[in-house]
């Protein structure tokens, strides 16, 4: 059975030899026939731009149009949060209304792009704000490009009137997202410790305002000791511990109704809650004797797993953004340093080993980094670390810096800031980088911040 | 046994039949068709001549020190280069129907200068003792004599004088005197062109600086290392990438910009790749911004117009954000 496709070697005789070279030869003169060509001439060679120049982009926002006359005021306000919005964040640059050519008066035409190059302008926001017969808004907007003079974004929106802020929020998010290329942040709330009262009687408060500081409001009473509020991924309720007549304990709130419950009963300790990324789970640590040890309660079932159990404390744990891996700080090493682990538990990995000791590790939203706080020196600084123990570095330090959390973008901090004294803490929000940052207003001093996700995603 | 010695005959023929054919290169490999590279002239210098060239001379004239000033004197005014530029305009051109300088009464004055070969001295006597017979000076001035009109240049005059022994020119002959172009070595000057400079380009607008000499495949003018430098420059500082957004340092933009003669986009730039997410749609536009923002590229060479009325460009912002 000789196959002609699959002809052995040891087959090969001299006239088949013979036979192949003759056909070789003769395929030789076609191919000689086939090629040799012209030439390609060669392209002209690729010129590599690497170093740019990074700087707030010029971005101009003329007040936007109202409806009516009466509406010009709210469309003046709505202006002015979507321009406070993109200057905060530090990669825009609101140009001065004063050095306007242009007057916006109708927001369904072509801007004028040479007036708006001449006051290096790069993009340029219109919009117009009218109120409707039913007594709602309809918000609507234009994102140009002056340089490239082409049409960027556009949305409309309708909302009741009391929600105005809100929609100031999305707007600016949409313009960060179509000209930076990330998702924004604005349209977000912050959950915060509202302390008031002398330092020997602080009064600490539940608290949640917007991400500008505007629309604060308390949660709680101040009767009850409050620390480390989380949101829940809905950003609908809020995970806190509560320190009353017994022992701390972690508690759930809705937001909108203040419906108050405890989280898991346990005997002891109850501290550090944060929920896992799907919802349905609260991980905690619970004290056992000198110890504690972290656990997971399941928030339909109640079921509670036990994820660590070692001669140490284990606390501050925080899921990754994919739920599969939970980072929490140990001292089980000697000192207080982050550990990774799977999110069903069993062996955790370290992954800080620098001096001093880390503490409130919270996985970034990115998954990218891990920000902590690392004392040492007599300095709390706050700090982003990989994963895979790469690319540690300090983002801001100070005498007492702490409790860093994320935005939902994952490329701004913010963390609070106490001098000590007879001062209080502040909320502070700075970019990964280190840069831009910036004091966060709030109604009095304010501490153990948490930047809810995007409320219009979730 | 016949039959296999007749293959294997005719086998062997086959065979070196064909090795015949490779032999001859009609099979043969084709060689690799490198283009040809672009000659270049440039002059060997030998090390010997190097040497020689910049060798000392033993004979070479001492550099002059200059002589130490005890006192130094007043300033004197020195003249205006405004009033040199004046001076030189005065300059009379040889085509200008002007008639030689007079005769200066000097002439009878001995001079040692080099001049007095030309000027009519009171060494004439001596000189003409020494003149000997010459047919051509015969010649001439047999023709001066018949045509006594053309005498405009002092040389000739001069010799006329030698010859004649005269002391004084003939005024009326200056003035019958037509100006002819003869060569006068002394006169060169008087015979540039005083206009003023016409200063248009000499060659066309699109001259080849390459220094091809005639490769069948030589490349178009290419861009220099400056001009490239100048423009990547340039370039980065209109380019303003959106710093931080997720995976932006991973984000390469390829486009390709034509270029007009006068340094502005002919077109749109053309970009190469596709927004598959908003982080690379920001990073395109932020691209075309910078290349639409940075406009007229005002280092590129005219001359080089081929060179770059096309560039593909590559925005990599690796670097940057720290890769």
């Amino acid at each position: 059975m000789n196959d002609h496709n699959t002809l052995p070697l040891s087959m090969l005789s001299r006239r088949r030899l013979l036979a192949g070279a003759a056909g070789l030869s003769a395929a030789g003169v076609v191919l000689a026939g086939l090629g040799g060509g012209p030439r390609k001439s060669a392209a002209a060679p690729r010129v590599t731009i690497t170093e740019g120049n990074v700087q707030p982009i010029p971005i101009a926002l003329p007040d936007f149009v109202g409806g009516q006359p009466a509406d010009n005021e709210l469309a003046r306000s709505v202006t002015q949060v979507i321009t406070a919005d993109l200057r905060r964040c530090g990669l825009f640059a609101p140009i001065d209304p004063a050095a306007f050519i242009d007057k916006i008066t109708n927001t369904d035409t072509v801007p004028n792009y040479p007036n708006w190059r001449a006051i290096n302008a790069q993009a340029l926001v219109v919009g117009r704000l009218r109120r409707q017969g039913d007594g709602r808004l309809q918000t609507e907007f234009r994102l140009w490009d002056v340089v490239a003079g082409q049409y960027l974004a556009g949305q409309q929106f309708v909302t009741t009137a009391d929600s105005w802020r809100r929609i100031a929020h999305i707007i600016a998010d949409l313009i960060y997202e179509r000209l930076t290329g990330d998702t924004g942040y604005f349209d977000t709330r912050i959950a915060f410790v509202d302390e008031t009262g002398p330092p020997e009687r602080r009064v600490k408060r539940l608290a949640i305002m917007d991400q500008d500081g505007a629309g604060a409001r308390y949660l709680t009473h101040g009767q009850d000791l409050v620390l480390t509020p989380r949101f829940s991924p809905s950003s609908q309720e809020l995970v806190y511990m509560s320190y009353g007549q017994g022992d701390p304990k972690v508690y759930l709130l809705k937001v909108e109704t203040l419906d108050r419950e405890i989280v898991g009963n346990f005997p002891g300790m109850s501290f550090s809650p944060r929920f896992s990324p799907d919802n349905r789970r609260v991980v905690m640590s619970l004290q056992q004797g000198g110890n504690s040890n972290i656990f997971v309660m399941d928030l339909q079932s109640k079921a509670t797993t036990r994820l660590t159990d070692t001669a140490a404390i284990d606390t501050a744990p925080c899921y990754s953004p994919n739920g599969d891996r939970i980072c929490f700080e140990s001292d089980r090493g000697g000192s207080q340093q982050i550990y990774v682990m799977a999110a069903s538990g069993g062996p955790a990995e370290r992954i800080t080993f620098g001096e001093g000791s880390y503490s409130t590790p919270v996985w970034s939203p990115r998954g990218d980094f891990i920000a902590f706080t690392r004392i040492g020196q007599g300095q709390f600084a706050i700090g982003v670390i990989k994963p895979d123990k790469s690319g540690e570095r300090i983002i801001t330090e100070g005498y007492h810096n702490e409790g860093p959390t994320w935005a939902p973008n994952g490329r701004v901090l913010m963390f609070f800031r106490d001098p000590g004294g007879n001062g209080g803490p502040s909320l502070f929000s700075v970019d990964i980088a280190g840069r831009n940052e910036q004091r966060v207003p709030t109604p009095s001093f304010a501490s153990d911040p948490a930047w809810s996700p995007l409320l219009s995603s979730s | 046994m016949k039959t296999g010695l007749t293959i294997s005959t005719v086998g062997h023929a086959a065979l070196l039949a064909w090795a015949a054919l490779l032999a001859s290169g009609l099979f043969a490999a084709r060689p690799l068709d490198a283009p040809p590279t672009e000659s270049m002239p440039i002059d060997i210098v030998s090390a010997t001549e190097f040497s020689q060239l910049r060798a000392g001379k033993l004979d070479a004239p001492k550099p002059q020190q200059p002589k130490q000033v005890e006192k130094i004197a007043d300033p004197k005014p020195q003249p205006s280069s405004a009033q040199k530029v004046v001076d030189k305009r005065e300059i009379v051109s040889a085509f200008a129907p002007t008639p030689p300088p007079p005769p200066e009464p000097k002439v009878v004055e001995p001079k040692r200068t080099a001049e007095a070969k030309v000027e009519p001295k009171s060494k004439a006597p001596e000189k003409e003792a020494e003149h000997k017979p010459d047919p051509i000076a015969e010649a001439l001035k047999r023709d001066e004599a018949k045509k006594p009109d053309t005498k405009p240049e002092p040389k000739n005059e001069a010799k006329n004088q030698l010859t004649k022994q005269e002391t004084k020119p003939e005024p009326k002959q200056v003035e019958m005197t037509k100006p002819q172009p003869k060569f006068d070595a002394s006169r060169i000057a008087a015979l540039l062109d005083k206009r003023e400079t016409q200063r248009h380009a000499t060659t066309g607008d699109t001259i080849n600086l390459t220094a091809a000499l005639g490769t069948r495949t030589g490349d178009s003018p290419q861009l220099s290392a400056s001009e490239i430098d100048a423009f990547r420059h340039k370039v980065g500082t209109c380019w303003n990438p959106p710093a931080g957004a997720t995976n932006a340092d991973r984000v390469r933009v390829l486009m390709t910009i034509r270029l007009k003669p006068d340094r502005t986009l002919a077109a749109p730039p053309e970009v190469e790749i596709s927004a598959r997410d908003a982080a690379t749609q920001a990073m395109i536009d932020a691209a075309v911004r910078a290349i639409i923002q940075c406009q007229p590229y005002a280092m590129f060479s005219l001359q080089r117009y081929d060179a770059w009325k096309e560039i593909p460009l590559d925005f990599n912002p690796t670097e940057m954000f720290g890769g």
